[in-house]
Parts: structure tokens; sequence; C-alpha cells
């Protein structure tokens, strides 16, 4: 039995040690908004937040999450109340076919939080572990710009 | 791509961890970084996993006394690339662990773990080596000259759990360099060198010299550090680590080119250490 | 209250309509699609690039736990009728699209054994203990060896591994080669690509037991042509086969045709009466996803002294893997590349000779620019190779052979007509935008401080949005060059918009309610876009070839006008009011100088509620719907030219890319966000295509590139900033003004990047003919020049 908070609902689980952290989320609690793009921890389409790093999902068993909390994407803005970071990615159109989408996002989520991301090689950086095919990662790298920007002005 | 079936056990202690490991079957699994990839490929098969990030007191980064470090052995590459005592003591260490994949896997993998999977091609072994680590398991403490077995192989026995890294201190005047080259930003190298350059009255007094990546192992590249100390200069310590070095080739990059790759980087991290060290921005020797 | 003048939203900025959900998490891709009951695949796939199979055992396989079902090609024998892509193509062989293999296997990763089970990893457990034996068969991996006469054939009934054979010519090229003051050539490698979207392909199928009817949710660009070729293999009328395509994770032609996968899920779930799915995994994906870009090309310029075009003659060999897919067949690439060989230039004589090989691989298909990003490379090469030859800048000599705007239509040697676009604004646009002159400049000081610095261009020409009479695929059975939309106004005064295209992340939901709503006189917000449905529309085919702007935009606007000519004749009743005075606009309909308005609440709620309000008259057929088909008929050209400038690092050899503009004419921009975001997506995978991206195989047919750390795909760091200016030079002759712009970006950033990797070392005497230019490539062309050099110096000294 397993015990996790995800998006601040703890609940408890019976899973087998090999389920990985990416099923646990979108087949047992039916959170799909983390997407599986490769397991091979490489493309970072399932990067969730677990007790306050992002972590690739797909190179977690969810027993080793046991007592952990986790931030998935559907645990930022709604459908109808985006967050700052999902509005700057509308606003500069920072997503095509919005599969790795979920996974730019919480790397974001991250970066911002521990970053300075001064300058967009900064930026650039630290989203070189997410790997999207559609944007060429231009107008991605504008939109986290702007939230650091609406940050500072802000503070 | 999902794993196959295995038992596991969170251990909350070594001593439990290693009877576990008893089994032969059995694998350790930390951050799981490099593991649970494999697993996903079922490139293994494992009957038990042996989880140990759950036994306290792994994690720590400490002060020798010495001037040294002891660091734990669950210690995340994320907290070893951004302790303000690494960066004090060891600023090579942290520059390195900026090359270690990406930000997600870096707040995942364990630092034991990376040098316990001994990839010849990851950062941190390299680093081990360079820093002459001591590497304290359940059984004794060994030398990272004598961890380093092969590619994907180490000295450890099967029922053996690395728990501490020890960095002993520099010495004075120190200064450093670390040179990557990968495909991408993140990946594996395709040839690093680390270096330090020891300064005394304006001499080299000692320098070390590692190459990840152009060897089974990471390899000090001893040939090359002795002529820095004997002021043959760095070109020819450059083309010293070329010729000490036995590298593989694989679709990303033949055996010549990152023999090439060896004698341009340490030519880097050489002039970049003894600048360092020297405080100067002028000609290297 | 006046009402205001109908806004322009075409060409608006406006951002995404699908956006809010795809950020929320709320997305529906097929992996989000969860039907109770549902069991998954998981297949046994062939370890060997050719071999007989000679038994099959899954006894063990099939006790294992939660195993509902084991099937293999002899298991549904008979289940369908077989499928090939057939085409009026001469010398073409049509091979089947087999959906398990039957007798043997042609390439590692085809699908012999399928294992059911109630989930995946059961399912993978099971098809560990599935026992396949086979027996080797001389395989055929190198193309050069495979098309010759004695190699192992993988069709044996072709007799021969050349399944395609097609020339192209006008003029005596060997005479104007023979005789040309100018003549240079190479033979240029272009290596094979994987399309690599980030959602790997999956296809869930449901059977209703009691409809007796199938619907397939499937990651697929071409819902129509997936659902006309089931009815055929399945026997079901179309009214009881569905194909859906939900929210896309990418595309890029990897997902445009049709995959054995997804006809045998159907075949299972059909048996099985349970819900069956399977989805790719990334492993499964590099293997067994339609690759592209393998082609071998010799070819040869001829020019006069003044750098005129003369003549070009190209022998062009395409490795198309084990099979020729469904519909496009194995020529689609291979034949593009000599047919747009040509590019956008005055070419007067022209032979391009073309064979297709089967390959003892992964069959390749259309991958995003499609033969043309290889066209483009080997002429783009060729033309700095004579500039250079000629001591002609590269930008001269571009101006001097590109097709004039006073010589449109202009039909190239290849038989394509252009029609009127942007050549010439394009490059100078480019060069304009970069301050050429000014680059040059920091390039000549950059040289003197022993820096690897060049800038290449690339200009190019695409076809975009075709229309009947130029079919995707050279003589494909399937029409192409339609599209059609439903529009309708409901009671509750609701636009719904349906359309048989498929988006996979162009934003069409988006752009195609922009172009209603400005034609019909309604906000954005008010129009619903459902896509990627065969079941909404009579007939519609599909995302692909740059086609759904001119095509389904193109349909779009005839629906709404004939929506909004029916809206104008029941307002002129509720408004007592002539026809030519209403207009409408921002969800009103009105009087024009007048305060007398309706919205279309009001007014879809007397037509369908309040019938009583129009007179009896009218009554009679009367709705608020439309269905228009759209066909442009030719198609429209689509050029642009590219600018990039790198700097290579001399001892290392990594490339950096530190200028990159794009000027393109993409005609009527429907929204400004989103054609950034294609020309900056394209370029990406050009340039990974220039720079990283390979699949290999060893010489045993396996496959070295199974996972996205061995297959190299740019991430944020090695993608620039670009400059991107878009020209509208003028409207083309279709309905919308619009020219299709999806694919162009790929196209021209090979040649441009080989261009400037060329310009930075041609002090070495290097040129880049091979692609992608991977730091090994370069090391090793730099070894061999610096050897060449010296052995020079040492003969001159």
């Amino acid at each position: 039995m397993i015990r996790v908070t995800v998006n601040g609902v703890t609940s408890e689980h019976a899973v087998e040690p090999r389920l990985l952290l990416t099923d646990f989320l979108r087949h047992h609690l039916g959170l799909t908004g983390t997407h599986v793009g490769c397991e091979q921890g490489v493309c970072g389409a399932c990067t969730v937040i677990l007790n306050g790093d992002s972590v690739r999902a797909c190179l977690c068993l969810v027993v080793q999450a046991d007592g952990g909390e986790i931030e998935t994407v559907e645990g930022l803005g709604t459908v109808d109340n985006l967050n700052p970071l999902q509005k700057a990615f509308q606003e500069h159109h920072a997503l095509q076919c919005g599969f790795c989408t979920p996974g730019m996002l919480m790397t974001g989520v991250d970066l911002l939080r521990k970053y300075p991301l001064a300058t967009d090689a900064e930026i650039r950086e630290g989203l070189s572990g997410n790997l999207c095919r559609c944007t060429g990662y231009v107008h991605v790298v504008q939109a986290i710009r702007s939230v650091v920007q609406a940050e500072k002005n802000g503070s | 791509m999902k794993p196959p079936a295995f038992e596991y056990l969170a251990a909350t202690s070594l001593a439990q961890a290693v009877a576990a490991l008893a089994n032969d079957e059995a694998k350790i699994i930390a951050g799981g970084q490099s593991l649970v990839p494999m697993l996903n490929f079922r490139l293994l098969a494992p009957s038990l996993l042996v989880d140990i990030t759950r036994i306290p007191g792994l994690d720590a980064i400490e002060e020798d006394g010495g001037g040294g470090l002891r660091i734990g052995a669950l210690t995340r590459h994320h907290t070893l690339e951004t302790s303000a005592m690494v960066q004090a003591r060891f600023p090579v260490l942290s520059a390195a662990m900026k090359h270690v994949a990406h930000l997600a896997v870096r707040n995942r993998g364990t630092i034991g773990g990376s040098l316990c999977h001994a990839d010849p091609a990851a950062e941190l072994p390299g680093l081990a080596l360079l820093l002459n680590a001591q590497l304290k398991t359940t059984q004794r403490t060994v030398a990272a000259a004598d961890f380093f077995e092969g590619a994907l192989s180490t000295a450890l026995a099967g029922d053996e759990i690395l728990t501490e890294i020890q960095l002993p201190a520099l010495p004075p005047r120190t200064g450093w360099g670390f040179e990557e080259f990968a495909r991408r930003s993140g990946d594996f190298a395709l040839t690093a060198v680390g270096a330090t350059v020891s300064l005394s009255d304006g001499e080299v007094a000692e320098a070390r010299i590692v190459v990840i990546g152009a060897d089974d192992t990471p390899l000090r590249a001893s040939a090359a550090e002795v002529l820095l100390t004997d002021r043959s200069g760095i070109a020819a310590a450059a083309i010293a680590a070329q010729g000490q070095v036995s590298p593989n080739g694989d679709l990303h990059g033949s055996a010549d080119y990152r023999r090439h790759l060896v004698g341009v980087l340490t030519r880097r991290a050489l002039t970049a250490a003894w600048r360092r060290a020297s405080g100067t921005g002028g000609e290297a020797p | 209250m006046e009402a205001e003048a109908r806004p322009k939203i075409i060409g608006a900025r406006v951002q995404r309509v699908e956006d809010p959900r795809l950020l929320a998490g709320r997305g529906a891709f097929i992996d989000d699609v969860n039907l109770p009951g549902t069991l998954h695949v998981a297949f046994c796939r062939s370890d060997h690039a050719h071999a007989r199979i000679v038994d099959i055992d899954s006894a063990e396989a099939s006790r294992m736990p939660g195993v509902t079902a084991i099937f293999t090609a002899a298991d549904i024998e008979g289940k369908m009728h077989p499928i090939r892509a057939t085409s009026r193509m001469a010398d073409y062989f049509a091979t089947e699209l087999p959906v398990l293999a039957r007798d043997k296997v042609r390439y590692v990763g085809e699908s012999v054994v399928a294992v059911v089970a109630a989930n995946r990893y059961l399912a993978e457990d099971a098809a560990e203990r599935v026992a396949i034996t086979y027996e080797p068969l001389g395989h055929a991996i190198d193309p050069v060896a495979a098309a010759e006469a004695g190699s192992p054939l993988l069709h044996e009934e072709a007799g021969t591994n050349v399944i395609v054979t097609r020339t192209f010519a006008r003029g005596d090229v060997d005479e104007v080669l023979a005789s040309a003051p100018v003549r240079i050539g190479d033979t240029f490698r272009m290596h094979r690509k994987t399309p690599a979207a980030m959602e790997n392909r999956g296809y869930l199928a449901e059977y209703d037991q009691g409809r007796r009817a199938l619907t397939l949710h499937s990651t697929t660009q071409i819902p129509g042509i997936v659902r006309d070729a089931l009815v055929e293999m399945l026997d079901l009328p179309g009214n009881r086969l569905r194909v859906v395509a939900p929210d896309v994770g990418g595309g890029f032609g990897g997902k445009g045709a049709l995959y054995p996968e997804e006809i045998l899920v159907c075949i299972i779930a059909r048996q099985l009466g349970r819900p069956v799915k399977w989805l790719s995994d990334r492993l499964e994906d590099l293997m067994t996803t339609n690759q592209a870009f393998d082609e071998i090309v010799e070819a040869e310029l001829a020019c006069d002294e003044e750098g005129r075009i003369l003549g070009l003659r190209a022998e062009v060999i395409g490795d198309v893997g084990a099979y020729s897919i469904y519909p496009w067949t194995a020529a689609i690439e291979p034949v593009q590349v000599v047919s747009f060989l040509p590019g956008p230039y005055r070419v007067p004589v022209y032979r391009g000779r073309v064979r297709a090989v089967a390959t003892s691989k992964t069959p390749t298909g259309a991958y995003r620019g499609v033969g043309r990003p290889i066209s483009t490379f080997v002429m783009e090469r060729l033309i700095d190779m004579a500039a250079a030859k000629l001591s002609l800048d590269p930008l001269e000599m571009r101006r001097r052979n590109m097709v004039r705007a006073e010589e449109f239509p202009y039909k190239s040697a290849s038989g394509i007509v252009w029609d009127r676009a942007g050549f010439m604004e394009c490059l100078d646009g480019v060069a304009t935008a970069a301050d050429y002159k000014a680059l040059r400049q920091i390039q000549t000081e950059a040289r003197a401080a022993g820096r690897w610095v060049g800038i290449g261009l690339a200009s190019y020409a695409e076809l975009t949005g075709l229309g009947s009479r130029i079919a995707v695929a050279p003589g494909m059975p399937v029409n192409t060059g339609t599209e059609s939309a439903r529009i309708r106004v409901d009671s509750t005064g609701a636009v719904t918009a349906y359309f048989g295209i498929a988006s996979q992340g162009q934003g069409l939901e988006t752009t195609l309610a922009q172009v209603i709503a400005e034609e019909l006189g309604v906000r954005l917000e008010d129009v619903e876009v459902i896509q990627g449905d065969s079941a909404v529309v009579a007939h519609g085919t599909g995302t692909y070839a740059s086609r759904s702007a001119v095509l389904a935009g193109g349909a779009a606007i005839l629906s709404a006008r004939a929506v909004r000519e029916k809206v104008l004749e029941a307002a002129s009743h509720l408004l007592e009011a002539d026809v030519g005075d209403i207009d409408t606009g921002n969800g009103r309909i009105f009087v024009k100088g007048t305060d007398r308005a309706l919205s279309f609440r009001e007014l879809a709620r007397a037509v369908y509620s309040e019938i009583g309000r129009l007179p009896r008259e009218v009554r009679e057929g009367m709705d608020l719907e439309a269905t228009r088909m759209y066909d442009p008929y030719f198609g429209t050209t689509t050029p642009a030219s590219h600018l990039a400038m790198v700097e290579i690092d001399p001892e290392t050899y990594g490339v950096t890319i530190t200028r990159y503009v794009v000027a393109e004419d993409c005609g009527r921009i429907i929204n400004p966000l989103i054609a950034d975001g294609q020309v900056q997506g394209g370029v990406a995978q050009g340039i990974g295509a220039a720079l990283m991206e390979e699949v290999v195989h060893d010489d045993a047919g396996q496959i070295l590139t199974a996972s996205l750390m061995d297959y190299v795909v740019p991430t944020a760091m090695e993608i620039p900033a670009m400059e991107i200016i878009h020209l509208e030079t003028e409207r083309p002759d279709n309905i919308g003004g619009f020219r299709g712009m999806g694919e162009g970006g790929t196209i021209g950033a090979p040649a441009a990047l080989a261009n400037a990797i060329s310009d930075a070392l041609a002090p070495l005497g290097i040129m880049i003919n091979e692609l992608p230019a991977t730091p090994e490539r370069l090391f090793r062309l730099i070894e061999a020049a610096t050897t060449r050099n010296e052995r020079r110096a040492t003969r001159v000294g």
C-alpha cells in the first residue's frame, strides 16, 4: 500500500512494484495530462514535480514515491483559469500539438522557482531536457522569458 | 517498454539492504535514472529491487575537518551541483555537474548510483578519479583509482553498498578546468576532460588530468600529468593524453575523433586550470 | 443600435482556441481515451532484416496471466481483404502491406505476432515468451547493391528490388553537358530520418456488437483515407465504420499513412467484441513509423561563363525500405526528388531519373518536405559550387537564374507549373533583412582572425494546396484534390463547422474558425470546429502535403458564404429589408445604416422554433446549414529563401548557428502567430536533418538508433532564434488566396546549412555534400583535407 499526495489530494493505493509513476498518474488516478513520450528518460514529456523537484515520471517507480507530494499539470491553472505560465504559453504560441507541453510547463515551474533565468541561454539550457518537435522552441523561450519579466516587474 | 515484474524492498537500514542483496538476482535501486531505463527496455530482469533511498544518513555533505568533504552516496546530482560547500572547495565538481543530463535527471539521480553504474562516458566517475576520491562502502574504503574496472563494471561485491564519497582537500593555489563535447546539451560526453593544476612558487607542483568517454573507464592521463610538472607544457601534455587513451567508436563518434577531442579538450582544460591557478588571464605554458 | 462593421479576423494574431485544454492537461490524446474493458496489444517484432518464418510457438505465452488471445498471420487469414498501394504509374510494383508477417519478414521491427492481454505490462510479459524460429535469408541493406541484378529479392514476385523507375526529361542534356563551358557535379547523400513526433502512434478500436459498427480512434493524419480503406478490407459499409483522430501529438507525415497495427486492432476488436488498444512505445516508433529522406543523388549542372544554367542531369536512388506504403506508394518521396530538382530556377534542359529500391529496412513515406529537402539540398549545393567555380557571389548566381516575375506562369523542366509568387522577392527579402553585404564583411574579418564562419543561402519553391488536377503521389487512385466543409447554425445560434482534415498541432481549429467567423460575420468564439472525424463529412482525406489551409479553408469559405446567404434570406423577412441591405458582423445581422438588427441566436430561434415568423412560402427548404466541396484544381506555389550563418569550432568541429533568416511567401496569412510557429518548427526539423538526425542500420539491418538518446533530435540549445519575413506578393488563384506553408521550413534548412558549412570550410577545400553534417563527418572531412593540403604544400614547397 502506498500513500501519495497529488495536487494536494492524498490517497492510498495497492500497486505492483514495477508500476511506473506515469502509468499510475494516468491510469490509476486518471490524470492524463502527464504524457508518455519515450519511457527512455529522454524526451521530458512526463515531467512532474516530486517533493519540490522536477523529475521524469517514466523513470520513477511509484513505490519510490510513497509518502511523496506530486504536482502535475492538472495542479496548475484550469481551462477557465490558466495560471500565468500557461497564459504566457498561449499568448506566445508556445505549443502546437501540445503533447510535450505538460512536461515543458512542469520544467518551467521548477526553473522559475529555482533559477533567476537572467538570459535566454539559461532558459534554453533549462529546457534542454524537454524535446519538442513542433515549435522549434523559439516561442517557448519567449513565453518563459515573459513570465520572468512579469515576476520581476511585479516584485 | 514496461519493466518486467520484480519484488521490491524499501530498506530502512544498511544491514537490511545488505542482507537482501544476498539474493543473486537482487539489484539496488536509488534514484533509478540509469536503472529504470534498462528495466523499461527489459535489458535487466532482477527478481528483487532493494531501494536504499529510505536509509537515513546517506545524503549529507559534510566537511571532513581537513579541507575535504564527505558526501553521502544518496546525494542527488543537483544537490551536489548547487552546494555552496562543494562550490567553495571543488568548483570543478559543480561545473561538471551542469553537464550531467538535464535538470529533472539531476534532481533524481544520486551520485552513488552514477558511480556504481560506471558508465565510461558519465561525468561523476571521472571526477571521482580526478579528485582522488575514496569510496566508502559497507565493507571497506576503496580508492576511485581501484573502483572502476570496466564499462558498467566496478570493484563492488554483489552485496556491497557504496555509502560515502570522500574527497580530500586540493592543494593550495589549485585551478581547475572542465571541458566536455557532446552531440547535444545534456547528452553523454563524446569526450570530456577534467583537470586541476596546483602551483607552488609559480611552478606547477601537481597536475591532474582525467579523460572521460575515451576508454572503458575514466582514465587519469598520468603520462600527460608529469609533462606539466617537468615543464614540457600544455601542448605536449595534450599529445601525451591522446596517446594514453584507447577510445571505442560508436555511432556518435569514431575512436579517431574521440582521440582528437581528447587532445583539444585536454589543452583547453589545462589552460583554464592554469589560468585559474595563476589568477591571470595570461598565456598558459 | 448601430451594428459595427464586419471586423477582419483573417490575418489577426489571435490566440489559439485549442490551447486552454492542452495547457491544462485536458487534451484528449489517443491514450487519454479510455473505454471500460479495453484489451492491450504488444507485438513480437522481427529481429531479422530478412528471414523466413519457420515456426511460431505461442503455447507458453498463451498461458501467461492476463492473456486473452494471440494472433499470427494465419489467425487473421480470411478476416480481411489484403491491401496494397496501387498506382497508374508505369514501372511500379505494388507490394502488399502485410498486417502481420506471413511466411517471411522483411525488416527489423516488422510485426509477426500480436499478444492481447489485460494491460500492456502483461502483454509484454507474454510476448517475451513467444518463440519464433527464423531462417535468415540474404538481406538487402545497401540500396545500390540491392538495385543490382542478383541481389537477394525482398519481393520475389517483383523480380527486382527496383520497385519504381521514373524519368523526367526536357531536351538533350548529354549534349548540353558535353559542350558546356562550366560543368560541375558530385554525388550527394542524405541519410535516413524518422519524423519522431513527440506522441507515438496509437490505435483504439471498439466494436458495437448491437449496431455491428466499428469505431477506430487513431493518431492518423488521414481519417478519411483510413476509413475508406478499412471499409474495403473489412466489408463494412461506411456508415458503420468511423475513424476518429483525437488530439494528435504531431504527425509530420509519419502519421499520414495506413498502418498495419490500425488494421489489426480493428480485426481483433471485431473478433473479441472488446475495445482493443495498441500504443507504440518509442522503441517501436523508431523501428516502425515510416521513415524518409534516404537518397543518393548523382547530379551535374552545366552553366555558361556568366553563370546562366544550361542544363541539369541527375540519377537518383531512393532507399524506400521493405514495403510500398498505403496509399502514397514507395514513389512519393523519390519521385519528388527528381520532379522538384530544378527548383525555382530556369533550367532549360533537364534529365532526372529515379529508381526506388526496396531494402530490408523500415518502409519510407512522407516526412515534412517529402523529397524537396533532398532536391533543394542538391540544387542549392550545385548553385553554390558553380558560383565558386565562376567566382560569383552565391546571391548573384541565384539572381541570374531564378524565374523572374514576368515569366510566370513558368513551366519547369520537369513539367511543374509555377504560378506567380515571390521567388525573387524572397531572395531579396532575406538578403536585405540579414544585410547580406554586412554579413560577408563580418565573415571576412572573422576569417582573418582564424575563425571558421560561413553563410549559406537556399531558395526553393513547393507546390501546395494541390487540387484534383495534380495527384499528391504519382498515379495514385485516391482523390486528394478536394475537401469539404459542413457549417451549421443550430437552434441556439451557435456555429459548428465540420471538416475531414485532421490537425496534429497546426492550429486548424483556430485558423478555420477565423475564416468562418469572418465570412459568416460571427465572433471567433461563436465557432466550434470539429475535425479529424470521418463521420462528420461525406468525404475528406486529411491533413498532409501543406493542403489544409488552401483546401479546407476554401471549403470553409464556400460553405460559410452559402450559410450566410440563408441567414440573409431569413433575416430579410424578419427585418423587413432587402437582402442587399443586410450585413453580418460580430454575431449580429443588421440592416446597413440603421439600428435594426438581430443576433444569430434570435435569427436561429425564429428559423427553427418560431417558424411562424417567416412567410409560409419560404419555410420549405429553410435551414441554416450548408456543405460545400472545394477543389483548387491545380495547386499553388509557395516560395521561400533561407539564410543561415554558422560558426564552426576549428578544434572540436561543433557547429553553432549564429543567424537564421527566412523570407517566405505564403500568400494571405490567416494567423501570423501560427504562421511563425510553422516556419520555426519546420526550420528546427530541417536543422535536425542537416546537423544531427540519422537513422542508422548496421550491415545486418539492425537499427542502431532505437532510442531518443541515439536518434538525436535538436533541443532548445541547438535551435537558434530566427527572423521570419512573410511576403505577400500576389494572391494565388484559389478562393482564399492562401498558399500552403506547413512544410517549407524543413525544405530550406538542410540546403542553407550545407551551404553555410561548406562556405565556412571553403578555405580548406571542403564541400558538404552528405547530410547530416555531424561532428564525426566534419572531423573526417577536415582530417582528409588537412592531409591533402599538407601533401600539396609539401609538393609546392
